[in-house]
């Protein structure tokens, strides 16, 4: 036996082998056809026993093979179908003695055979035979099944018989040795009556009885028999029938396991109806009653016992193939071993055991086999691979199967089945045929490999004859591969790919193969690589220019100039982003490319020119030749439009070594959105903002305001898509430093959705502040102004006198005048984000730039400022000096105050008495705002919540006439050190004469004579503790006249200690010391409170330690009233 | 000792594949696609049985303790990773792992 049948399985174990065979002339077609028809009887359910019995039809089989029936009975042929074609009686006898001739063949093993014969008709057909149907044509044969259902019938009854013969031996006949065809002459001369040859037949009869149990559907019994035949088998050392023992054990118990079968698809067993193949398989009453044995339990338990579990079945096979294995004549038998448990291997989804058996089969050597036995064989051991996963392998055999297909030793090679069994293997290799999975990204795969099969893949379909796919195989290789190949590699495939073209060109046309595989074209979008496209305008002397207002809106559409569209980052429905020129008909236009040249060779691309689309346009190709790895290299394709309207470039054709390549430019469009246009109540302006350009901005307002101005801009959104809007969002890029829009969205955004030609109106104010400082000199200005800056108490307010300002500060000077005056700009950008319909969905938006800008015209300036403390220590003055650079009139005012009229170009000083801030009663910011932002941030945000409430203190308001009051701020001028005069000190002092409080401007009263109290209060609202501190109390008398008198040891005197001392005040507290004074004379006193030097708190500002002088008035009264 | 060292990345393509008798390198390049498949096999029947938690080793395909080569190449390749112009995914191009290589591959001549 040399042919092995690679589609066997284990199921077919239980199968009857029947032969249906042509005899005489018979049409192939018609044969195949009756032959479908006898095979669909695949399995019988047999009368009064509910037993099934399964049939395997051939319609080739080999009589050699038939020899191996002894071993396992499904080998053996039992039954014959012929099938004969007889045109006249005539020629009847010599058609039965033609099929009599056919059963010659089998005879050794035919249980039972038939006739079918076609065309007949006549006195022979009316005869009633059993084995021979007449039939009057091939068409009209309606009971063939029934025929055959009848024949498989009488098949059962002789196997069963012969079942019950075999299995009912007594011990007293001799029972004869089985034996395979190559056996024979081992056993001549044997002793016969030796036990072990005695127990060598009954083991071996015992096996042909379990094939025969199983074949008749008697599966418990069978079990029992392989059983005991492996037993008394492994006594003997009886290798090949031990190995057929237990291959008919896994054959039996694979049947039980997987009612289903394990062939798979093709060949998949229908289920019987009284038996669903899922049923579960340990309870399957419809198998045992099928079996005609009845369902009691024991038998259940019993075939439980007998059966083999999966792993075991695995095992077994196993050990049956290493008997084979032992013999090198059942190397078929070991090979068909392989392939059933590889099936059943592949059931159990455990495929790295299957490989195993397959890596096996691939070296069971069959002696010499034929170059179609060897195809046949790869082919199948390819599938097998495919069936448990290993793709790779798979492939591999493939092509191996493939390339034996075209072995040289084959005369007649088979480039077609080569080619075909080649693209089967491209899945395998991870290659598809579509240059389009090629172009994401940079390809990753196994190159090698893959180039190979391409390789192999052109010069089969060459030699098939096929150029066109050689060259489009080839085209897809240099397209998809250029990474890959050396150089030398390049200029082969390039040399050969000019061959075939040269009989073939190669074009842009999907080529189908019989199969129904498509093989799309392949674009050289490589050869050159393009880099840019870049559509030109016409010279200047030749562009089109638009005749305005003459001919109205109807000439535009009947305009004879051609717009292009940009092809590039076209967005949504958006169609026509034009560009902003024009071609004209007739002329010549340009597009200009930037290629290189990828190869290490020159590259000559002929016929180079532009794809479009829209109008009739006259492409004139170009041929150009690239050197060697040139570099980035312009070309220039043109063309002339031949209609008007609007043309698409869509990309261009080339051809390269006779291929012609059509390569797009791929664009994403993506789903709708709405479309938003907008209008302003301001003018528009040609200012574009420095950032952004003039395509992003959709328009720009402009205003021209003073500084401290409010003016409000009405913007009018209007929907002029056909989608609504769902969103809307606005945000503000400042370009300048200063914010100065606000808005507030929520009122449109009521509004929404917006439905088409529905409008929205957003008020947003424009408020100017800028700075009202003049420049840097104003601050140096400051420091020069020792007064202002004095930390210590100044004890008289009348001593303040200011020093007088030198005249040529740059108020007055012209080029100071030139610096205010100057005009200063804002700009922003208003970006409105909105969305809607289909394209919110995919997660698009647009966006609508509005460009704001702002000259902003100085107002009032203040030139300088200071502090002037005031008489009480909760008070000061605050001086600012004031210029108008305008040309106006102009009025300031301050809460509580005058109102000043400045003349253009005036400056004068106005004084503001303020109380002094208490900056520690501001809103501190909260811990989770601290922690995140840097302290300089927060030192500014400071600065600035101060610069508001001394802003909105003061109220400093400024108009010109015709004008409402504008607010100006001083915010900006108030340095650090104003600030700190202005700030109230945290540490409070509280001076009481006889418990009165008493400030700067209170004149306390006392008696000559009396004691009179001082009480002195601290009260600490810094966030440290004070002290301790230590108070010397002067008295002393002012003249008026500038002398101070502080000799008044005889006018004053001191009850206790003239100085206080004050103990460490925690944050929040108070301290209050108390001492008497005693007037002797009577006069205006005054109180020097001072610090002693060696007392703490040296390191805190000086202006903490102002303590209000004290102004006594000592009279003489109540003694002399008295009197 | 060894005929052919090759390093595959998960997405199934070489990263570096090199073989001694250089004149038959396409047959490894073949013998090393086709072995990937037990690979395969092997990380689907991982992924089923503990779900999320892979184990990434896969065990030994072959006999390599026999030559303890796997340590000193995963060791080499550990330093390719790590150097900082490496772009993972790429295909290895490193003197110092061609090095090993060649210590590892058999000597010939």
């Amino acid at each position: 036996m040399s042919v092995p049948d690679y589609m066997q399985c284990a199921e077919d174990h239980q199968t009857v082998l029947v032969v249906v065979q042509p005899v005489g002339i018979v049409p192939e077609d018609q044969f195949f056809k009756i032959y479908k028809r006898i095979a669909s009887v695949s399995q019988v359910s047999i009368r009064d026993s509910q037993r099934l019995l399964y049939i395997r039809y051939r319609h080739h089989y080999l009589p050699e093979n038939n020899e191996w029936g002894d071993f396992q009975t499904h080998r053996k042929v039992v039954g014959l179908i012929a099938i004969t074609t007889c045109g006249s009686a005539k020629e009847w006898p010599q058609t039965a003695e033609r099929f009599h001739g056919q059963k010659e063949v089998y005879s050794a093993t035919l249980y039972d055979s038939r006739l079918l014969v076609f065309g007949l008709q006549g006195e022979i057909a009316e005869q009633q035979r059993t084995d021979v149907a007449f039939y009057p044509s091939f068409e009209d044969c309606s009971d063939v099944e029934k025929r055959v259902e009848d024949f498989v019938e009488s098949i059962f009854i002789v196997l069963e018989s012969k079942r019950l013969d075999r299995a009912t031996d007594k011990s007293g006949d001799k029972i004869p040795l089985l034996c395979v065809p190559f056996e024979k002459k081992d056993f001549v001369g044997l002793d016969t009556d030796s036990r072990h040859y005695k127990k060598r037949c009954q083991g071996r009869m015992r096996k042909h009885v379990g094939d025969l149990c199983l074949q008749a559907s008697m599966l418990q019994d069978a079990l029992v028999h392989y059983h005991m035949a492996v037993e008394l088998l492994r006594g003997v050392n009886d290798f090949l029938w031990l190995g057929a023992a237990l291959e008919g054990l896994c054959s039996a118990s694979v049947i039980f396991h997987y009612p289903g079968g394990t062939a798979g698809k093709t060949a998949g067993r229908k289920p019987s109806i009284s038996q669903p193949a899922d049923a579960g398989k340990r309870h399957r009453p419809g198998a045992l009653t099928a079996n005609g044995i009845s369902a009691d339990t024991s038998t259940e338990i019993g075939r439980a016992k007998n059966c083999l579990s999966p792993e075991d079945i695995i095992e077994k096979y196993k050990e049956a193939i290493s008997y084979y294995g032992k013999y090198k004549n059942a190397g078929v038998i070991e090979l068909e071993a392989c392939v059933k448990a590889v099936r059943v291997l592949a059931i159990q989804k455990r495929a790295r055991e299957a490989s195993e058996f397959l890596q096996n089969a691939v070296y069971i050597n069959l002696g010499q086999l034929s170059e179609e036995e060897k195809i046949q064989r790869y082919s199948i051991l390819s599938e097998l691979y495919e069936l448990i996963g290993f793709h790779r392998k798979s492939a591999f055999f493939k092509r191996v199967a493939a390339m034996q297909c075209v072995a040289p030793t084959i005369p007649e090679p088979g480039w077609r089945a080569c080619y075909k069994l080649l693209l089967e293997t491209l899945p395998g290799y991870s290659l598809s045929l579509d240059p389009k999975d090629f172009s994401k990204g940079t390809h990753r795969g196994w190159a090698a490999v893959q180039m190979r099969l391409l390789h192999e893949l052109v010069y089969a379909s060459r030699r098939m004859g096929n150029p066109g796919l050689s060259v489009r195989h080839l085209s897809f290789l240099l397209q998809t591969m250029l990474d890959f190949l050396s150089d030398q590699e390049k200029k082969e495939v390039t040399q050969s790919l000019e061959n075939y073209t040269s009989k073939c060109p190669g074009g842009m046309e999907v080529i189908t193969l019989p199969d129904g595989l498509k093989l799309p074209p392949v674009p050289f979008t490589k050869l050159p690589i393009v880099r840019s496209v870049k559509l030109l305008n016409l010279p200047v002397s030749l562009r089109p220019h638009k005749v305005k207002g003459l001919l109205g809106q109807n000439m535009a559409t009947a305009s004879p100039f051609i717009y292009s569209p940009i092809i590039m980052h076209n967005r949504g429905e958006e169609r026509c982003k034009k560009i902003d020129f024009q071609w004209v008909q007739g002329d010549v236009c340009e597009v200009q490319l930037m290629v290189y040249n990828p190869m290490p060779y020159e590259l000559r691309v002929e016929n180079m020119g532009l794809l479009t689309s829209g109008v009739e346009f006259e492409s004139l190709p170009a041929a150009l030749s690239l050197p060697a790895e040139s570099g980035l290299y312009p070309v220039t394709l043109v063309g002339v439009p031949r209609t008007a309207g609007n043309i698409t470039v869509n990309g261009y054709h080339t051809s390269v070594f006779g291929v012609t390549s059509d390569c797009g430019c791929l664009v994403e469009v993506v789903p709708s959105l709405p479309r938003l246009q907008l209008s302003t109540s301001l003018p528009r302006s040609a200012h574009t903002p420095q950032p952004m350009s003039k395509e992003e901005l959709s328009s720009t307002v402009s205003v021209q305001l003073f500084n401290g101005e409010t003016q409000q801009l009405t913007i009018t959104l209007e929907n002029i898509g056909s989608e609504d809007i769902e969103t809307l969002e606005l945000t503000s890029k400042i370009v300048s430093t200063k914010e100065f829009l606000s808005w507030e969205l929520d009122e449109p955004l009521s509004h929404l959705p917006l439905k088409h030609g529905q409008a929205v109106t957003l008020t947003v104010n424009i408020k100017v502040k800028l700075d009202f400082s003049g420049q840097e000199n104003l601050l140096q200005d400051l420091n020069d102004d020792g007064i202002s800056v004095t930390g210590l108490p100044i004890s008289s307010p009348l001593r303040q006198v200011l020093k007088p300002r030198p005249e040529t500060k740059p108020v007055s000077s012209e080029s100071g005048k030139a610096e205010y005056s100057h005009i200063k700009t804002l700009e922003a950008v208003l970006n409105f984000k909105y969305s809607g319909g289909a394209g919110k969905v995919e997660g698009y938006y647009r966006e609508l730039s509005l460009g704001v800008h702002v000259d902003v015209e100085p107002s009032v300036f203040f030139t300088r400022v200071s502090t002037l403390p005031a008489t009480s220590t909760r008070q000061c003055h605050l001086l600012l000096d004031i210029f108008n650079p305008t040309e106006h009139e102009l009025t300031v005012s301050a809460k509580n105050n005058q109102d000043l009229v400045l003349h253009a170009s005036e400056c004068q000083r106005m004084a503001i008495q303020v109380d002094k801030f208490d900056f520690e009663s501001l809103p501190q910011p909260d811990q989770e705002t601290t922690r995140f932002t840097n302290p300089k941030q927060l030192e500014e945000e400071r600065q600035h919540a101060q610069g508001c409430q001394i802003n909105s203190k003061l109220g400093i308001c400024w108009s010109i006439i015709s004008f409402q009051w504008l607010q100006a701020s001083v915010e900006g001028v108030l340095n650090q050190l104003v600030l700190e005069h202005l700030q109230l000190a945290p540490l409070q002092w509280d001076v009481l004469v006889n418990g009165k409080p008493c400030d700067c401007d209170v004149i306390a009263d006392c008696k000559v004579g009396d004691a009179v109290t001082l009480e002195v209060k601290l009260t600490n609202l810094s966030k440290n503790s004070v002290g301790p501190l230590a108070l010397t109390v002067v008295p002393y008398q002012d003249y008026q006249n500038g002398v101070q008198n502080y000799d008044l040891e005889d006018a004053v005197t001191f009850i206790g200690s003239n100085t206080f001392y004050i103990d460490t005040v925690k944050p929040k507290e108070n301290a209050v010391c108390v001492g008497a004074l005693l007037f002797l004379y009577t006069g205006d006193f005054y109180l020097n409170i001072k610090f002693q030097d060696d007392s703490a708190g040296r390191e805190l500002p000086l202006a903490w330690f102002t303590l209000p002088s004290v102004h006594i008035k000592a009279l003489d009264a109540p003694l002399q009233a008295g009197a | 000792m060894a005929v052919c060292i090759a390093v595959i990345a998960k997405e199934n393509y070489p990263l570096y594949i090199r073989s001694v008798p250089t004149q038959n390198e396409l047959k490894f390049h073949y013998t090393v696609h086709t072995s990937l498949d037990v690979v395969e096999e092997k990380i689907s029947a991982v992924g089923k049985s503990l779900g999320d938690q892979r184990e990434l080793y896969l065990g030994l395909l072959y006999p390599t303790e026999d030559y303890k080569m796997f340590r000193k190449l995963h060791n080499s390749f550990t330093d390719v990773m790590c150097n900082p112009f490496h772009n993972p995914g790429d295909t290895i191009q490193s003197k110092a792992f061609d090095g090993i290589v060649s210590g590892m591959m058999v000597q010939t001549g």
